[in-house]
């Protein structure tokens, strides 16, 4: 169930051209945020479309700047949602031993971390996603996904472990 | 303050550029006082992901979100008001034609009942009709028997009767004296008043038992002694006058047969009767009213 997000506000409502710009600017990161996690392209593409629908229908009480936030608010709570329905949402400890596989061709390093990441539960993924691709600090991940500063601490920490943990086993496992 | 139970919570934060100045420098002076921290912080940071190594996905389909001023085009709201449709009041049906049907065959149910019920008590009284004829036809026959008995018998009890019922009242003696030279006119009269009251008993339906008829006939009789009785004090010459025939009117004092049952229950018969009256003369009165 999706929360207001607490920067709504009324104000001036945003313009058919502000809004345009909001999606040549952000369409694209909330589309590949969604489809790294739940591997969909449909599933992606109606959760932005989704997404920014709900931003047009609350234009006037979205600040212009925030839109962005306001988009990937909306957006991972679809996911979390549409994930739920089909009983996506599982704790993964154990690593795809096929990561290997899908990886070879590029650089080593970057592709055993993103089987890695994979292999985290959406949670995580979006923790980590949010915060190395699109650079929000620990408080707007907070507001994004609906938890304290301290939560999104605690909760990446552990997946910086997991993810530090799974990468020396490999890289233990390749040498 | 940074320590060995608390570095990777700083590495973290460090390599994810949350922490002050000051808190950097903490970290990376920790780092330096052993070599295994160096390792710990180069592994943390590996574990972060480059925005520069995001591959660029771009969207398909992306012009179906934008906005164009086409899209906000509206009817001018006249032209929409005309669009749309009045519906009419819907009329709400009280009987379905089920429940019209259903309720139809219960009250025809009922009336065949009452029919059937009416039917019932009518036989009944054809047959308490015939019985009491019957006995109207004992009764005559023992009438006939006491009008065969000779006049002395009649007169002598007649004027035992009298004495008995009419003693204390002072006319009654004037009756007495006056009854023995009314007796031999009287006693063709009296057979006609006993006849007549006899005619009168059996017309009342009253009366099964001759006990009852013979105590009628007694009261019957005294009153006609008594209207003598005064006719001959107001005027002698009247004597020989004939007796007025007296009428009774019909009176029914069984409660049975004013009452009508219709299974368990029990209707005032009278009451029933009047209101089949009022409900004819309504229909009388509708019928007319439609002629006209």
């Amino acid at each position: 169930m999706l929360i207001e997000p607490s920067f709504i506000h009324e104000q001036l409502s945003m313009t058919d051209l502000e809004f345009n710009i909001c999606v040549d600017d952000y369409s694209d990161g909330v589309y590949r945020f969604i489809l790294k996690i739940s591997k969909n392209k449909e599933d992606a593409r109606d959760i932005v479309q989704t997404a920014f629908e709900k931003l047009w229908v609350n234009r006037e009480k979205v600040e212009t700047l925030k839109a962005k936030s306001y988009l990937f608010t909306v957006a991972y709570h679809l996911m979390i949602d549409q994930l739920r329905k089909e009983n996506k949402i599982v704790m993964t400890d154990s690593f795809d031993e096929n990561a290997n596989a899908i990886t070879q061709g590029s650089s080593e390093l970057k592709q055993l971390l993103l089987a890695a990441i994979n292999n985290l539960n959406p949670t995580q993924k979006s923790l980590i996603l949010l915060k190395d691709y699109e650079g929000y600090s620990y408080q707007e991940i907070g507001e994004i996904m609906q938890l304290s500063e301290s939560q999104v601490k605690v909760y990446l920490i552990r997946a910086r472990l997991i993810l530090k943990n799974k990468l020396t086993h490999l890289e233990k496992m390749s040498a | 303050m940074i320590n060995e139970n608390n570095y990777e919570t700083y590495f973290m934060s460090y390599i994810d550029n949350e922490l002050n100045a000051a808190e950097r420098a903490a970290v990376e002076a920790f780092v330096l006082t052993e070599p295994k921290y160096t390792e710990e912080l180069a592994l943390f940071e590996k574990t972060k992901l480059h925005a520069s190594s995001n591959e660029f996905i771009e969207m398909e389909d992306k012009i179906f979100l934008y906005r164009f001023p086409e899209m906000q085009a509206s009817l001018d709201p006249d032209f929409k008001n005309s669009l749309y449709k009045n519906e009419a009041p819907v009329r709400k049906i009280l009987f379905t034609p089920n429940l019209m049907r259903a309720s139809l065959a219960i009250a025809a149910l009922f009336i065949l009942f009452i029919g059937i019920q009416l039917f019932k008590t009518n036989t009944v009284i054809k047959e308490k009709a015939s019985v009491v004829s019957t006995n109207i036809s004992s009764t005559n026959s023992k009438q006939t028997q006491s009008t065969i008995l000779p006049s002395n018998e009649v007169n002598a009890s007649l004027n035992n009767s009298n004495a008995a019922l009419v003693s204390s009242q002072p006319v009654n003696k004037k009756i007495n004296a006056t009854h023995n030279s009314l007796n031999e006119s009287s006693t063709t009269s009296k057979i006609d008043v006993e006849k007549y009251s006899t005619k009168n008993l059996i017309n009342s339906n009253i009366i099964s038992s001759v006990e009852s008829q013979a105590l009628s006939l007694i009261k019957l009789h005294e009153a006609q002694i008594v209207s003598n009785s005064m006719e001959t004090a107001s005027n002698e010459e009247t004597k020989n006058t004939n007796l007025m025939p007296t009428t009774y009117k019909e009176i029914d004092t069984e409660e049975e047969d004013r009452t009508i049952n219709i299974g368990m229950l029990e209707i005032d018969g009278a009451a029933f009767r009047g209101i089949t009256r009022r409900v004819s003369a309504l229909l009388k009165r509708n019928k007319i009213e439609k002629e006209k």
